[in-house]
């Protein structure tokens, strides 16, 4: 009767699954903020710039710039709700297709010391992304 | 048409709701007239749908904008093919045609088993209505009816989103669906079983080709996902590990984990409730996908308006049918005992029992991270999220220990291994992984991960092999035929275990492929005509870049088309000429961005990818001003991105091989209806110790 071995073999498996798990999450998990509340944080604890974040901010219009041939991009992010509280991103790949000067962008990276968030991932978001709200329709 | 379709999903429910009511009492009570009366309505529900359907698409045809639907979805110049499958574009036509493949898969049930297997027929139909009238519920009451009207008729509509305007994102939604809603049958069937104590392995063979056929779908689905991520979204990646994707993949995952100890029930009379447990995970879990894209809880890419009104009565049914099905399974626990026990750690049973557990360990690994941002939200009321590099951490491990598995568990006895089965099926296998390994490794490749996949896949091909060559070889001489003939025969005698091989050899040569994303070539250039770079790729090709310039076309409107700047790039691979790649931005007229379209040069081993990432003077280029042609240019190079998308032909096909019926079965299934002999499946050649 093996059954206490296997048992041992079941449990063992479960726990490597569940220390992956933990692990996994411990060292990729990564804040989501407004910047608002990265800017808090970073005003508290200084050291908090070193950690990755991820944050999501509305491009300001106007304030979109490419640098030819450097494959680098610059633009203002602010808050969605206090527009008063902006940092420029630097984004240095190719831009996916839904990124306009509208959208609402969320971005993973670290904001430097110079106050420039560099950013490793950039994703748009839109509730409409597939779809209109009826009220554009009405245009 | 529209109005009549309209009506039609009306009828629906009391239609549906009728079903249920009469299958459920027809159970109870054995009244023969009560479960044909819901069997029936199961037609009538899909009759009414395929009307309800036909109504959405006849109003996509005709350009009745003044349906909210049709005029977020569609506008007047839209091409007539996507203007019919506009019906699954958008979240309410989604789900009216998900209700429309339900309800076909549910009338095929009913209808395939009107003669027979009536002891679970009366309560698969309740069930089957029970979700029907569910999805009608939500689409005529969350704020998702299709056809909702507008108080307005708008002068044209918005149009399809570009991206989706991909022959790849026609087909990739249907698929995925016919595998969500296929696995409802089987569901069914379980909850049947549970409700009338029919608790042999009797409702697992009936449905055993319902859940191939649904994890086929789902397989295809998923591969057609990423195929249209690959040639779509232009980044050159397939897999994002976006919540949508994730949620596809979770019922994948334990279906998959189904198929497999089904088996051990079948042959063992074991893991009885373990088995329920996996049918209804499944099952909750094709909702639970459904529900993560329809109500926009968590960011995706794919997610559609946030609606929490559906949140909530998606969130309700699941609930319920958790609690009912929890209560059914407890009250017979009695029925579900085992009636073996394993007999030995190192046996069949053992190898599919860790084949499960991996299985539902990383479904339960994806779900968290999927889930991770909502709980922690809640927990703490700060939102954190985990990202790729988390999912990458907790699944490479487990699918490296699952491709092993798919070498050990086909040719491990059952019960009981000896050591002399293990020495002889596994001694060539294992010293033909490290011979690979150390090939490749002289060759160059340095990358462990990638190292160690590509050696246990070897040792799994060499496993597989052997065994075909040992049938086929045993065959021919047995039965004096030639090898073709003997391999042919081997394989349709017992198509449910060579079709199954014939798959894993596809899901290795899938992952043969994954692994080659560890040796991906990305470079990036600024360039004017004329200008030449040279891209080495890792396996020693090299190509050479000649950017020739831009050209303007203006779509005059035609195919929603206003215009497209085409960057023109000739090849040259290992010094011959290899032709001409375009890439371009174009934007179409219903949509304030630019679309990017890549172009792929495929070959057996690599894909040379190039990404138009930005012109530097758009407008110029498009006044035709001859200054205004540079360019950033990604080049990528994709190793083994091929294997990925030919692994899956060779699923499906082996797939096919499985489900069809062989020549005795159907013999046996007109001698006498009811087939409870056990597969007489033969131990496997080598495991007689």
């Amino acid at each position: 009767m093996k059954h206490g071995r296997f048992m041992v073999g079941l449990v063992g498996v479960a726990a490597v699954v569940t220390y992956l798990v933990w692990t996994g999450v411990s060292s990729t998990m990564v804040y989501y903020l407004t910047p608002v509340e990265l800017m808090e944080r970073i005003e508290e604890d200084p050291s908090f710039r070193d950690l990755g974040v991820k944050v999501s901010g509305k491009v300001v219009p106007g304030t979109y710039d490419r640098v030819e041939g450097q494959l680098l991009h610059r633009f203002d992010v602010h808050d969605l709700e206090d527009e008063s509280v902006t940092f420029t991103v630097e984004w240095r790949d190719a831009l996916p297709d839904t990124f306009t000067e509208e959208v609402e962008v969320v971005l993973e990276g670290r904001l430097n010391e110079a106050g420039t968030f560099e950013a490793t991932t950039l994703l748009t978001k839109c509730g409409s992304r597939f779809e209109a709200a009826p009220e554009d329709l009405a245009r | 048409m529209t109005v009549l379709g309209e009506f039609a999903l009306w009828i629906s429910l009391p239609v549906a709701l009728w079903g249920m009511f009469l299958g459920f009492a027809g159970g109870r009570t054995q009244r023969g007239d009560l479960v044909l009366s819901a069997e029936r309505s199961i037609y009538a529900v899909f009759l009414l749908h395929v009307v309800a359907s036909l109504g959405i698409v006849a109003a996509f045809l005709g350009d009745k904008f003044q349906y909210w639907y049709v005029a977020s979805y569609s506008n007047r110049e839209l091409e007539l093919f996507y203007k019919i499958t506009g019906l699954w574009a958008g979240q309410r036509g989604s789900l009216l045609f998900w209700a429309l493949l339900l309800g076909f898969f549910a009338s095929v049930a009913v209808f395939t088993n009107r003669n027979k297997n009536r002891e679970f027929m009366p309560y698969v139909a309740g069930v089957l209505q029970t979700v029907l009238a569910f999805f009608v519920v939500v689409l005529l009451f969350a704020q998702v009816n299709p056809f909702e009207r507008l108080d307005f008729i708008p002068a044209n509509g918005q149009g399809l989103n570009p991206q989706l305007q991909n022959y790849w994102m026609t087909i990739h939604p249907p698929t995925l669906y016919l595998g969500f809603t296929a696995f409802t049958v089987p569901f069914a069937f379980a909850v049947s079983a549970l409700l009338s104590g029919r608790l042999d392995a009797r409702w697992i063979q009936l449905t055993r080709k319902w859940i191939l056929t649904s994890w086929l779908f789902l397989s295809v689905g998923i591969v057609f996902g990423m195929r249209w991520a690959y040639e779509e979204l232009g980044w050159g990646g397939y897999w994002f590990w976006d919540p949508v994707e994730n949620a596809s993949l979770l019922p994948w995952l334990t279906a998959t984990a189904f198929l497999h100890s089904i088996q051990i029930q079948e042959k063992r009379g074991m893991l009885k409730v373990w088995n329920m447990s996996l049918v209804l995970m499944t099952f909750l879990l094709t909702i639970f996908a459904t529900f993560l894209t329809r109500a926009g809880l968590i960011e995706s890419v794919h997610t559609f308006a946030q609606n929490l009104q559906i949140a909530y009565i998606f969130l309700g049914f699941m609930g319920s049918v958790l609690a009912l099905c929890a209560v059914l399974i407890v009250y017979r626990l009695p029925q579900l005992q085992s009636e073996n026990q394993i007999e030995s750690f190192v046996s069949r049973e053992s190898a599919f029992l860790f084949n499960n557990l991996l299985f539902v360990g990383a479904a339960f690994a994806v779900m968290w991270g999927t889930l991770f941002p909502l709980i922690t939200e809640g927990v703490t009321g700060q939102e954190i999220s985990v990202g790729p590099p988390f999912f990458e951490r907790v699944n490479f491990p487990i699918g490296l220990a699952l491709l092993t598995l798919v070498g050990i568990g086909p040719v491990i006895a059952w019960r009981r291994a000896t050591k002399k089965n293990l020495q002889r099926n596994f001694s060539t296998p294992v010293v033909a992984g490290l011979v690979v390994a150390a090939a490749l490794w002289f060759a160059g490749a340095r990358h462990g991960l990638a190292l160690v996949t590509w050696s246990i896949s070897a040792f799994v091909l060499t496993v597989i092999a052997t065994e075909f060559w040992k049938g086929t070889k045993a065959r021919a001489r047995i039965e004096g035929e030639g090898f073709l003939l003997a391999f042919f025969h081997l394989v349709t005698r017992n198509r449910r275990r060579w079709g199954g091989y014939i798959v894993h050899v596809g899901f290795v040569i899938m992952v043969m492929g994954f692994a080659g994303a560890a040796y991906n070539v990305d470079t990036r250039h600024h360039m004017m005509p004329g200008d030449v770079v040279e891209v080495a790729s890792p396996l020693g090709h090299t190509y050479a870049l000649t950017y020739e310039g831009l050209s303007v076309s203006m779509g005059q409107g035609q195919r929603n088309l206003l215009w497209q700047v085409i960057a023109t790039v000739s090849v040259v691979a290992d010094g011959e000429p290899a032709g001409i790649l375009n890439t371009e931005k174009r934007r179409y007229v219903t949509s304030e961005q630019d679309m990017t379209e890549v172009g792929i040069r495929s070959t057996a081993m690599e894909d040379l990818y190039l990404i138009l990432s930005a012109v530097d003077d758009t407008r110029g280029a498009l006044s035709a001003d001859s200054s205004a042609q540079g360019i950033d240019l990604q080049v990528l190079i994709k190793p083994l991105v091929g294997w990925i998308w030919f692994g899956c032909v060779m699923l499906v096909i082996g797939t096919f091989v499985a489900l069809w019926p062989s020549a005795d079965r159907r013999r046996a299934a007109a001698e006498t209806d009811a087939d409870q002999a056990p597969d007489p499946r033969p131990t496997p050649i080598g495991s007689a110790g």
